[in-house]
C-alpha cells in the first residue's frame, strides 16, 4: 500500500498509477481467459470447480484492486470493485458475490473511515453484475452494459461512502476527490475486460463454423466412400469364363461417386445374361438405388425366362420405388453361348455398339424407357445373331461425356475410331485403350459421371 | 506446398462446374417459364431442382422449362426433370418442355423420356397449349 501522501496527488501522478494498474489487469484479463475453466463458463458450462477457479482469480483481483490503490486519506483511488463485477458478469451472482466477498474481507483489514461502505460497495458490486448476467439472458451482456454498469456501480460505492461514513464533512471530501479517477479506472478496466471477453467470444463463433464446416466436409466424404463401397460390392468380383468368347469390363467410379454398374449372370443351358447400366444422380441415394436396381434385375432375370419380361418385371417393382425421379437406364442381353443369339432390351441405355468387320458399327437401339421412369411401360426384345470376330461395346455416358477444360466431351466419334483401330485386341486391352484415351483427353478436368464399359468379343468354338 | 495448389486449383474448378447452369424464371399468362441456359449435369443440377421443388411447393400447376439455351443434361438433370414432372402430375399440375435443341432431343429419347414428357418447339407454343385446354 503506498504511503499517505503529504499532499493531494496532482492529476499527473494519478494517471501514472492508473495507467500502471491497466497494464496489470491487462495481463491478468488475457490470461484468465485463456483459460479453459473461463472458456467452459462462455460457453455456458457450469462446473463446481470453474466456478471455484474463478472466484479465487477475481477474489485476487479485487485484492489487488485495493493494493495498488493510492490511498487519499485512508481513502484509496482503487479499482477493487473491478473482479466481482467482470466475475459476476461472466459466471453470474454467485461467483460475482463470492469474489466480493473476497476482496470485501480484505478491505476490512485495511481499517479507514470509509472501511464500512467499500465492504459493501465490493459485495454489492458483485452482486448487481451478477443479475444483469441474469436479466441478459444469462450470457456477458456486451461491452457497453458493462462499462455502464462499472460507472453506476463506482457511483453506487460513492453514495455508500457519503451515506455511511461520518463525519460527513471529511466523506465529502474523499469523494468529491476520489469519485471521478476511480469512475474513470474502472470504467477503463472494465472496457479492457469486456474487450477481450467480446474478442474472446467472436474468435469462438468464427472457430465454431469452421469446425461446422470440417464437420460437414468429414461428413461428406464418409458418404462418398460408403456411396463407393455399396457400388463396388455390388460389381461382380470376377468376370466368369463364357466358353468361345471372351469379356472384360472395368467400371471408373467419378470423384462424386454415381451409380453405374454392370453384371453378368450365368444362367442354365449355356446362357449368360449382360447387364450394363447408369442410375441417375450421384451419392448414396444413387449407390443405394443402384444396388436395388441389380437385385430387383437379378431376381426377375432368374425368373423370367424371356428378357422382355424380366425388364417389365423389374421396371414395375423399381418404379415402385423411386419416389425423387431416380431411374436407371439398363441395357440388358441374353447370350445364348452355342447359338450365338443375342436377345436384348434397351431400357433408355445409350446404345451398345457392334462392330463387325467389314461394316460401320450398328448401335444396340433402345427399346424402352429407362427403369423406374413409367410404372407400366411396355419394353420390347430384340434379337441379332453374332459373328466370329464380332465385338460388342457397352458403355455409360461418363464414358463418351467426359469433358476437358473447354466442356467439349469425348465423344462417340473418337470412341468408335478407337475401337476400330484396336478391335484385334483382348476385350481387356480395348478397355484400356479407351480408358487411357478417356483419362488424357479430360487432362486435369474434374469429372461428375462413372465410367463404366464391359467389352465382349465372339471367339470361334 | 504443391499439394496444396492442386487442392486450390480443383476448388475452383468446382466452383466453375458449379456455376455453369443459370436459372431464370419468368411468367407468361397462366403459366411460369423456367429458364434453363448452360450446362445441366450432376453438379450444376441441384440449383434447377431448387427452383422446381420452390414453385411446386409454392403451387404452381402449370411450368415451362424453356431448354432453348441448354447445351447439355446429364441423367442426373433428366433425374430432375421426371421428378418435377412426377410431383406436379400428382398434384394434378403439369410440366411442359420447350425449345430442345438436337442434342438434348437425343438425349431425352435415348433414354425413352419423349414419352412421358410433353415437347413443344418454343415456350410460347408450350403456354398457349395450357391457354387452349382451359
Amino acid at each position: 500500500m503506498s504511503m499517505v501522501e503529504p499532499m493531494l496527488p496532482s492529476l499527473l501522478s494519478t494517471s501514472i498509477v492508473l495507467f500502471q494498474m491497466m497494464c496489470v489487469i491487462v495481463v491478468f484479463a488475457y490470461l484468465i481467459t485463456r483459460t479453459r475453466f473461463f472458456s467452459e463458463v462462455l460457453d455456458g458450462v457450469f462446473t463446481w470447480k470453474n466456478q471455484l477457479f474463478l472466484i479465487v482469480l477475481f477474489g485476487i483481483l479485487s485484492i489487488y484492486g485495493s493494493e495498488s490503490g493510492i490511498s487519499i486519506l485512508g481513502a484509496p483511488i482503487n479499482v477493487r470493485d473491478l473482479g466481482p463485477v467482470v466475475g459476476g458478469l461472466v459466471a453470474g451472482p454467485l461467483v460475482g458475490v463470492m469474489s466480493g466477498l473476497i476482496g470485501a474481507l480484505y478491505r476490512l483489514t485495511m481499517g479507514g473511515f470509509t472501511m464500512v461502505p467499500c465492504t459493501i460497495a465490493t459485495i454489492l458490486a458483485g452482486l448487481i453484475a451478477g443479475l444483469v448476467y441474469i436479466v441478459a439472458g444469462k450470457k456477458f451482456p456486451g461491452i457497453t452494459v458493462a462499462v455502464s454498469l462499472a460507472v453506476i456501480i463506482e457511483g453506487i460505492h460513492m453514495g455508500l461512502v457519503l451515506l455511511i461514513s461520518r463525519p460527513l464533512s471529511q466523506a465529502v471530501a474523499v469523494v468529491s476527490d476520489v469519485a471521478f479517477p476511480m469512475i474513470v479506472a474502472n470504467a477503463a478496466g472494465m472496457f479492457i475486460f469486456s474487450f477481450i471477453i467480446a474478442n474472446l467470444k467472436k474468435e469462438k463463433e468464427t472457430r465454431g463454423e469452421r469446425d461446422l464446416f470440417h464437420s460437414e466436409l468429414e461428413r461428406k466424404n464418409a458418404e462418398l466412400q460408403i456411396a463407393r463401397e455399396i457400388q463396388t460390392s455390388f460389381l461382380p468380383e470376377k468376370i466368369p469364363g463364357i466358353p468361345g468368347y471372351s469379356l472384360a469390363a472395368s467400371s471408373i467410379p467419378a470423384r462424386e461417386v454415381g451409380g453405374d454398374f454392370y453384371d453378368i449372370i450365368t444362367a442354365p443351358a449355356k446362357k449368360t445374361g449382360l447387364i450394363i447400366a447408369d442410375v441417375s444422380d450421384k451419392g448414396v441415394p444413387a449407390a443405394l438405388f443402384m444396388a436395388l436396381s441389380r437385385t430387383v434385375v437379378r431376381a426377375n432375370a432368374e425368373w423370367h425366362s424371356e428378357a422382355r419380361e424380366a425388364i417389365q418385371g423389374a421396371n414395375a417393382t423399381i418404379s415402385a420405388d423411386s419416389r425423387s425421379g431416380m431411374f436407371v437406364t439398363l441395357f440388358f442381353a441374353v447370350l445364348d453361348h452355342e447359338s450365338r443369339r443375342l436377345t436384348y432390351v434397351n431400357a433408355g441405355h445409350n446404345p451398345p455398339l457392334l462392330f463387325r468387320t467389314g461394316s460401320d458399327p450398328v448401335p444396340l437401339q433402345i427399346t424402352g424407357i429407362a427403369l423406374g421412369a413409367l410404372a407400366d411401360a411396355d419394353y420390347e426384345e430384340r434379337s441379332m445373331d453374332l459373328c466370329p470376330g464380332d465385338v460388342l461395346l457397352f458403355y455409360t455416358d461418363g464414358v463418351t461425356e467426359a469433358i476437358d477444360d473447354q466442356y467439349t466431351q469425348f465423344g462417340e466419334e473418337r470412341l468408335v475410331e478407337l475401337v476400330s483401330q484396336n478391335i484385334n485386341l483382348p476385350p481387356a486391352d480395348i478397355i484400356e485403350k479407351i480408358n487411357s484415351a478417356v483419362s488424357v483427353h479430360s487432362g486435369g478436368a474434374a469429372q461428375f459421371d462413372d465410367m463404366t464399359l464391359m467389352v465382349l468379343k465372339v471367339g470361334t468354338i | 506446398m504443391r499439394k496444396r495448389t492442386i487442392l486450390i486449383l480443383d476448388h475452383v474448378e468446382i466452383e466453375l462446374m458449379e456455376n455453369i447452369l443459370r436459372v431464370d424464371e419468368s411468367r407468361s399468362g397462366s403459366a411460369t417459364i423456367v429458364s434453363l441456359s448452360g450446362r445441366m449435369d450432376a453438379s450444376s443440377s441441384p440449383a434447377a431442382e431448387a427452383v422446381l421443388s420452390r414453385l411446386i411447393g409454392a403451387g404452381e400447376r402449370r411450368i415451362v422449362v424453356d431448354m432453348s439455351d441448354l447445351d447439355y443434361i446429364s441423367s442426373a438433370g433428366l433425374r430432375v426433370m421426371l421428378a418435377s414432372l412426377k410431383r406436379l402430375r400428382e398434384d394434378g399440375g403439369q410440366l411442359l418442355l420447350a425449345g430442345l435443341k438436337p442434342e438434348i432431343r437425343n438425349i431425352f429419347e435415348i433414354a425413352g423420356f419423349q414419352r412421358i414428357f410433353s415437347i413443344y418447339p418454343s415456350p410460347e407454343d408450350a403456354v398457349s397449349s395450357f391457354d387452349a385446354r382451359v
